[in-house]
């Protein structure tokens, strides 16, 4: 019983994320749970491998493209800032 | 006559078929996937919103879910279920600290798992309109077999 309230209390209280740039690797999770809900609604039969193979391509095509979008946004803050 | 009651009745109970699986499908994530047959979509479904949810409340607590001082995010937050309400009516009283990134990342976390439930509410309507779960559920069959 004392190990379910420990469960609901560490619902009551946020955790410790900094505002560091590495709190943005909570986007992946995100990014993950996204690709994995459009496919399920998206795909006209689901068959396990083929389902999994296109989540993660779509996982990695989204991924990649806030990446290079990282990179430019931060290249022309150096850019103005510099 | 008789032909265009038959008519009147069948699209009278498709449409209460439809509004039955849209509420299942609000009501807990995936359901409707699972009236319709399309058990596997809805326990991937479920699984996948529900993670998602609860890591939200996790990392942010439950004050993220707040429909006094965030009626916005609240709307976004309670298209996951209804009983995210009654998460909204005990936190109402602000007794849960909620701050900074914590607060950000919970808050995207509940309204997208939200949003996403809103997309497999749509889907299970458009598939049960069109008949597809039965039909892909044959195709399965057939493929598997």
């Amino acid at each position: 019983m004392a190990d379910y309230g420990l469960v609901l209390a560490a619902f009551t209280a946020p955790i410790e994320i900094g505002t560091t740039p590495s709190s943005m690797l909570w986007m992946f999770p995100l990014l993950a749970a996204i690709a994995l809900v459009y496919k399920a609604t998206k795909m006209r039969v689901l068959f396990t491998k083929k389902y999994l193979l296109e989540s993660l391509l779509l996982f990695l095509s989204v991924s990649g493209f806030l990446i290079m979008a990282i990179i430019v946004l931060n290249l022309l803050s150096w850019l103005v800032t510099s | 006559m008789a032909e265009t009651n038959t008519n009147n009745r069948l699209s009278l109970d498709k449409g209460l078929w439809l509004i039955i699986v849209g509420l299942a499908a609000w009501m807990i994530p995936g359901a409707g996937h699972f009236l319709i047959r399309e058990r596997k979509r809805g326990i991937i479904l479920f699984s996948v919103t529900t993670a998602l949810f609860v890591t939200g409340l996790f990392v942010g607590s439950m004050g993220v879910v707040d429909w006094v001082t965030g009626r916005i995010w609240f709307y976004a937050q309670i298209l996951y279920s209804p009983a995210v309400g009654l998460i909204g009516n005990i936190t109402k009283h602000g007794g849960y600290p909620v701050y900074g990134r914590p607060c950000d990342v919970g808050q995207i976390y509940t309204c997208i798992a939200g949003m996403l439930n809103l997309l497999c509410i749509l889907s299970a309507v458009y598939m049960a309109y069109c008949g597809r779960g039965e039909m892909i559920g044959h195709e399965e069959e057939q493929d598997n077999g």
